[in-house]
């Protein structure tokens, strides 16, 4: 062999083994789900999705794509988020066939395994030769919403979490810093990383601009805000239950403190805020009348006008601030990984390894970088390589800065809480946010929440929801380390 | 008459009496089916203990039924439900026939008012609730506008958070949708008022008030009772705009019963525990509906 011929021979295995052989690999998932789908050709499976926005990522896309690729249709059965659990449930309960493929709340995924709804998929995963590429998941969401007591019950396939955006031309003004630093006593962090800094940062731009704009605002709405409760609570310090003795003490001085925390912020943020939900919050600071806030990633890519020509974005409002956002994980450094979605099998499909390739195709390497990637869609980067992604980082000037601020959100976020019958504690939560806003008393509405959790924990089996609780809380990210 | 034809029409009365029990046979068999069959399925579900993780169908006896005389959520939500029926009932009833005296003369335009004012009957009451929603936006709602333009300073009221302004909030709501439903039959009834008698009453001179006491509400007294109770027993169920509105909050101050119901079966899933909760309504509603409608005497 010549020299040259070496060379060249060598060049192309180094450069295949770096960029060619990755890139086999990762689309080999979604080849093998697409080769062995092609015998079900001219079938028809069907996907709960949320309703909205997030359905627009299969009827639009990869439903159609799917279909082209191997013949099988998708129908798609949009469902709100509040009914979801209900509906599948009713589904497995009634023995009906009605759905194949399923979108579940990972929080769920306990409760749906316990009433027998969700499919096991380990055998189907190293039929398909799936288990490789779920590997690349990002730990957070693999480790913590795939398995329940060690077996795969869904893939988790969205990365919700919550993100703090900050104005930073706001908070980068000289006249706020001065004013601020003679205020303060200390020069305004940028961005705040506590809760106490950065309600300092956000009473003082409200005193100083009068409002126009706001120093920040929040979805306060109960749905919302017990997402926002769970994070800000585990910062603090708190801890849902003892868990020796399995009481409740949400009611600690943490609870109370973040309560009466809120009570306080609400004085400088817009009069009613305590009934926006995650549009008006969203409105708000994209036209610029807030400088900071927290919610899902979809905030940071339409701050910065990403995909908002979109027709299907029509109703969210032209950005006033692209350019001028910053990101970072909210105060306290470990965001709520609020929600999210994990995709699962239904127990009473009658086409369940039809629905499981479709799911495997979906949450590959290669398809979800495309789907993470539509503007309009709500899915958010969950893979290692979504947030190390080139053509990601170029979607828009400040791509890199919010894919790393997504990054350290996966690292560091924080699980939903996820027990036997998580929703009914989670709804005495919502109800106590909501009196909240009706003026009770920050201590008087959570010893309430304590005494009903405590009473739900009863009716359920102290022991039983011991074991549970251990379970959960024995994940890394269950609290702050 | 002799023995033989005696003999010959009481058979022909048996005949024709057990004829007249055959015809009626399909009509109480689909009775039967459709009303009472859920009622008693929900009193076999209701001694059983199905929830979301056990479909335990063994007999519990009255366990569910023990542990609602105990649930305070349960009776504050009935609580919440007589107050919507106790102010909302009267107010679309007075408000009702109001508007039907007021359409009870010729009017120019008349028919078109009239279809005007159904409109909100004929509107799903989950829509209906939805735009309230929207009109009580603190923000941008028109109601806290016109507030405003009046005080001359911006008034961001809470509607539904207050716990002050939320009961009236969802009471517009509701009386708004309703009202007309009490307007059209009470102006159905109004115009089968007898003239003569109206006449007669206005030659003697008697007054409005005695007129309406003495000649009018005799009149229409059988049309407004089903009115009144059709309107109750729809307040009772009252879900939709409450829902759209507040989910029955804040926490659960505007809970009615089936919203609590509603929490329990399809969110909590607790089956059998909420089929106690409909059989005991159930109970309540037949017993009251009983003597509502003895003390009416609408029933013979």
């Amino acid at each position: 062999m010549r020299r040259r011929q070496f060379l060249v021979g060598a060049t192309t295995v180094a450069g295949a083994s770096m960029f060619g052989l990755p890139r086999r690999a990762s689309a080999q998932a979604a080849q093998t789900a697409v080769d062995a789908a092609k015998q079900f050709s001219g079938s028809e499976i069907s996907i709960v999705w949320e309703a909205g926005l997030q359905s627009l990522d299969p009827l639009n896309f990869s439903g159609p794509k799917w279909e082209e690729l191997t013949g099988i249709k998708v129908k798609v059965i949009e469902v709100s988020t509040a009914e979801m659990f209900t509906k599948i449930l009713q589904n497995h309960r009634a023995g009906a066939a009605a759905y194949d493929a399923l979108n579940v709340i990972p929080a769920w995924m306990p409760d749906l395994v316990r009433a027998g709804a969700l499919e096991p998929l380990d055998a189907m995963v190293d039929k398909h030769g799936f288990r490789e590429e779920l590997q690349s998941i990002a730990p957070v969401y693999r480790d913590n919403q795939m398995m329940v007591d060690g077996t795969i019950y869904g893939f988790p396939d969205d990365g919700d979490v919550f993100l703090m955006y900050y104005r930073k031309d706001i908070l980068g003004d000289a006249d706020i810093q001065a004013g601020f630093k003679a205020k303060h006593g200390y020069d305004l962090p940028i961005p705040p990383t506590t809760w106490e800094q950065f309600d300092h940062v956000g009473a003082f731009i409200t005193e100083h601009t009068g409002g126009k704009p706001y120093g920040a605002t929040f979805f306060r709405d109960a749905p919302y805000a017990q997402f926002m409760f769970q994070e800000r609570f585990r910062n603090e310090g708190g801890k849902f239950f003892d868990a020796e003795t399995m009481k409740a003490t949400i009611n600690s001085p943490a609870g109370v403190k973040v309560f009466s925390d809120w009570v306080e912020e609400n004085k400088w943020m817009p009069a009613g805020v305590q009934t926006w939900g995650f549009v008006e919050n969203l409105a708000a600071f994209l036209q610029g009348d807030s400088a900071m806030t927290v919610s899902w990633p979809p905030y940071g890519r339409w701050a910065a006008g990403y995909g908002t020509d979109e027709e299907a974005l029509s109703w969210v409002p032209k950005s006033q601030i692209a350019g001028k956002v910053g990101y970072a994980v909210p105060p306290g450094g470990h965001p709520q990984l609020a929600a999210g979605f994990a995709l699962s099998v239904s127990a009473s499909s009658r086409q369940k390894e039809a629905a499981y390739l479709f799911i495997q195709w979906l949450n590959s390497e290669e398809v979800s970088l495309e789907r993470v990637q539509l503007p309009y869609a709500l899915r958010d980067p969950f893979r290692d390589s979504h947030f190390a992604s080139a053509e990601y980082k170029s979607r828009w000037p400040e791509a890199p800065e919010y894919l790393a601020a997504l990054g350290e959100g996966a690292v560091k976020g924080l699980l939903d809480l996820s027990i036997i019958q998580t929703d009914r504690y989670e709804e005495a939560l919502r109800q106590g946010c909501s009196r909240l806003w009706a003026g009770e008393d920050p201590k008087a509405i959570l010893d309430d929440i304590a005494g009903q959790w405590d009473e739900i924990t009863e009716r359920i089996g102290v022991d039983k929801q011991k074991a549970a609780y251990a379970s959960w809380a024995g994940n890394a990210a269950a609290y702050p380390s | 008459m002799c023995r033989k034809d005696i003999r010959m029409n009481r058979h022909r009365a048996a005949s024709d009496n057990s004829f007249r029990l055959w015809m009626i046979v399909p009509a109480v068999t689909v009775i039967l089916l459709i009303g009472l069959f859920p009622i008693i399925y929900s009193l076999i579900i209701s001694v059983q203990n199905l929830t979301m993780l056990d479909e335990d169908s063994s007999f519990h006896g009255l366990l569910h039924y023990g542990r609602l005389l105990e649930d305070g959520r349960f009776w504050e939500s009935m609580g919440h439900t007589l107050i919507f029926v106790g102010i909302a009932l009267p107010a679309e009833l007075f408000l009702g026939l109001a508007l039907a005296y007021l359409f009870l003369d010729r009017i120019p335009g008349k028919q078109i008012f009239v279809a005007l004012l159904v409109l909100p009957v004929v509107t799903s009451p989950i829509v209906a609730g939805a735009t309230w929603r929207l009109m009580f936006d603190n923000r941008f709602g028109p109601i806290n506008q016109i507030i405003g333009w009046f005080a001359g300073e911006e008034t961001p009221l809470l509607w539904l958070i207050d716990p002050t302004l939320v009961y009236p909030a969802i009471l517009v709501a509701e009386i708004w949708q309703w009202t007309p439903f009490m307007f059209l039959l009470l102006l159905a009834a109004l115009s089968n008022v007898d003239q003569s008698q109206l006449e007669a009453a206005e030659i003697d001179g008697a007054g409005f008030w005695r007129t309406f006491r003495q000649i009018v509400l005799p009149a229409i007294w059988p049309v407004m009772a089903i009115a009144v109770l059709i309107r109750a027993l729809d307040l009772f169920r009252l879900f939709d705009v409450v829902w759209a509105l507040t989910r029955g909050g804040p926490g659960t101050m505007t809970e009615t019963v089936s919203i609590y119901a509603y929490v329990q079966g399809f969110q909590q899933f607790e089956t059998s525990y909420t089929a106690a909760m409909a059989f005991v309504v159930i109970l309540l509603l037949a017993v009251s509906i009983t003597i509502v409608l003895r003390r009416m005497e609408i029933d013979r």
